[in-house]
């Protein structure tokens, strides 16, 4: 039978270092799916998971046993993330921060890689445009829109989730969702006349209340 | 009627809109929400996650490696440790067993001196040699993962790793044969080769220089050597301390 995280973690407490390593091997390949994801970059992605790690460490006195800890590390994870990126944007200013890239480089991790699309050659092209414009989107959101929006849109993460991990409320969490949802439209709106995207009635690309 | 705001309609694409049961209502009577709402969802499908390539296969293997060493040597505070939920049972099934066991010790164990002192590790030099060896291995283990995962270019910290290992290397090399260990002498024998060729590379390694290292490793099978023979120290040395509990128990 699998020892749990639990009794893992009071392992570790109890002095055993080297427990800890059961918890790395367990969680580290999605700890790195969650920051990828984020990020956009795989250098940068592999040092998160070794500070999310280090920081869960350092905190694991403070972890309630009872609480799952693949969602605790998730949290931590994220917060690595979001002081990332807000580093990242402090030192890089304006500057584009993702390219597409036609064929991926491995060593530039500020390129995105596309996801394989369906078939016809227009569509491909459609939706590698579309995909181009959602990659200039996402450097254009601040870090916690882009945080949230990931979490929302990509890991399916509930609103009270991302209030948790981002230590905000829910109503701010989901001012972050709608900030980051709009600057999306605001990019792939010029793609809708070209059948990406049926026309909007009615849209003015605005951030309109009740009308 | 009062339309839905942009924000209603976002949110309402992922189920968080205040009140959906209203927004759902109201989508249904307004075809011009609707219209709107049908669009915002047609257009986030269009989004779709960004793929994540796959790590290497050594990936969390890579990453305890250069996790361990950055741990805090610090153990986590006894009363960090009593407060925890779970640290409550166990101190308190702790001391009901620490004095159950003192009261068993005080009337059954021998008192009988020599044979404690043969127990003890300086009175083993074996032991001692596992030890240290063990913890060389771990460390040998840890620097050529990172030689194979290297990029080409400085790499000062790893080589001062290798001259340090080197230092020791011979030292439990000689000792592993004085104890009668030919297998730990003879990896340890290759190790030092490989070592002895990382600690002279050039401080700015070409690839060429990277690749010819990595050949040696890899032609070798030095990596799966040394961690098969890490683990078998480490369970020797288990084995080590378990036998003395063993024979407490026959007297």
């Amino acid at each position: 039978m699998e020892v749990t995280d639990a009794a893992v973690v009071a392992q570790v407490l109890a002095g055993d270092r080297d427990a800890f390593r059961v918890l790395v091997e367990r969680h580290s390949r999605g700890i790195f799916r969650v920051v990828y994801r984020m990020t956009g970059s795989q250098p940068d992605a592999e040092e998160l998971v070794q500070e999310t790690f280090l920081r869960a460490y350092k905190n694991l006195g403070g972890f309630e046993l009872r609480a799952n800890f693949g969602t605790w590390l998730y949290r931590i994870a994220v917060n690595r993330a979001l002081d990332f990126l807000s580093s990242r944007k402090t030192q890089m200013q304006n500057k584009e921060t993702y390219s597409i890239a036609d064929s991926p480089d491995p060593e530039d991790g500020r390129q995105v890689q596309l996801p394989a699309t369906g078939p016809g050659p227009e569509r491909v092209l459609l939706s590698a445009e579309i995909q181009t414009r959602v990659a200039q989107a996402m450097g254009l959101l601040t870090p916690a829109e882009r945080i949230a929006f990931t979490m929302r849109h990509m890991e399916g993460q509930s609103i009270e989730e991302i209030s948790q991990a981002l230590k905000v409320k829910t109503s701010a969490a989901k001012n972050c969702v709608f900030r980051a949802v709009q600057k999306l439209r605001s990019q792939l709106e010029p793609l809708a006349g070209r059948g990406a995207v049926s026309a909007l009635p009615g849209y003015s690309g605005g951030y309109g209340d009740a009308k | 009627m009062n339309h839905l705001s942009e924000a209603q309609i976002v949110l309402h694409c992922y189920g968080d809109a205040e009140d959906g049961a209203g927004v759902d209502r109201h989508l249904a009577e307004c075809a011009e929400c609707r219209a709107r709402f049908q669009h915002v969802q047609q257009l986030l499908r269009q989004i779709e996650p960004i793929e994540v390539p796959e790590p290497p296969a050594i990936f969390e293997e890579k990453t305890w490696l250069r996790l361990r060493d950055h741990l805090p040597e610090k153990r986590f505070g006894f009363r960090q440790w009593i407060f925890a939920p779970v640290g409550r049972w166990a101190f308190s099934a702790a001391a009901v067993l620490l004095i159950a066991a003192a009261f068993l010790a005080g009337r059954f164990w021998p008192r009988n001196p020599v044979e404690n002192a043969k127990n003890t590790p300086l009175a083993n030099p074996q032991r001692v040699v596992l030890v240290a060896v063990g913890d060389h291995l771990e460390r040998s283990q840890m620097l050529l993962v990172e030689i194979m995962n290297a990029d080409p270019g400085t790499l000062g910290d790893e080589q001062k790793e290798a001259r340090d290992l080197l230092d020791s290397n011979h030292l439990y090399q000689a000792s592993a044969m004085q104890t009668g260990d030919p297998q730990v002498a003879g990896l340890l024998d290759e190790l030092g080769r490989v070592l002895t060729e990382i600690a002279n590379s050039p401080s700015q390694m070409s690839p060429g220089d990277l690749q010819q290292i990595r050949g040696r490793i890899q032609s070798d099978g030095l990596l799966f050597k040394v961690r098969v023979v890490g683990s078998d120290v480490n369970s020797r040395l288990r084995r080590q301390e378990q036998a003395p509990a063993a024979n407490s128990q026959r007297l």
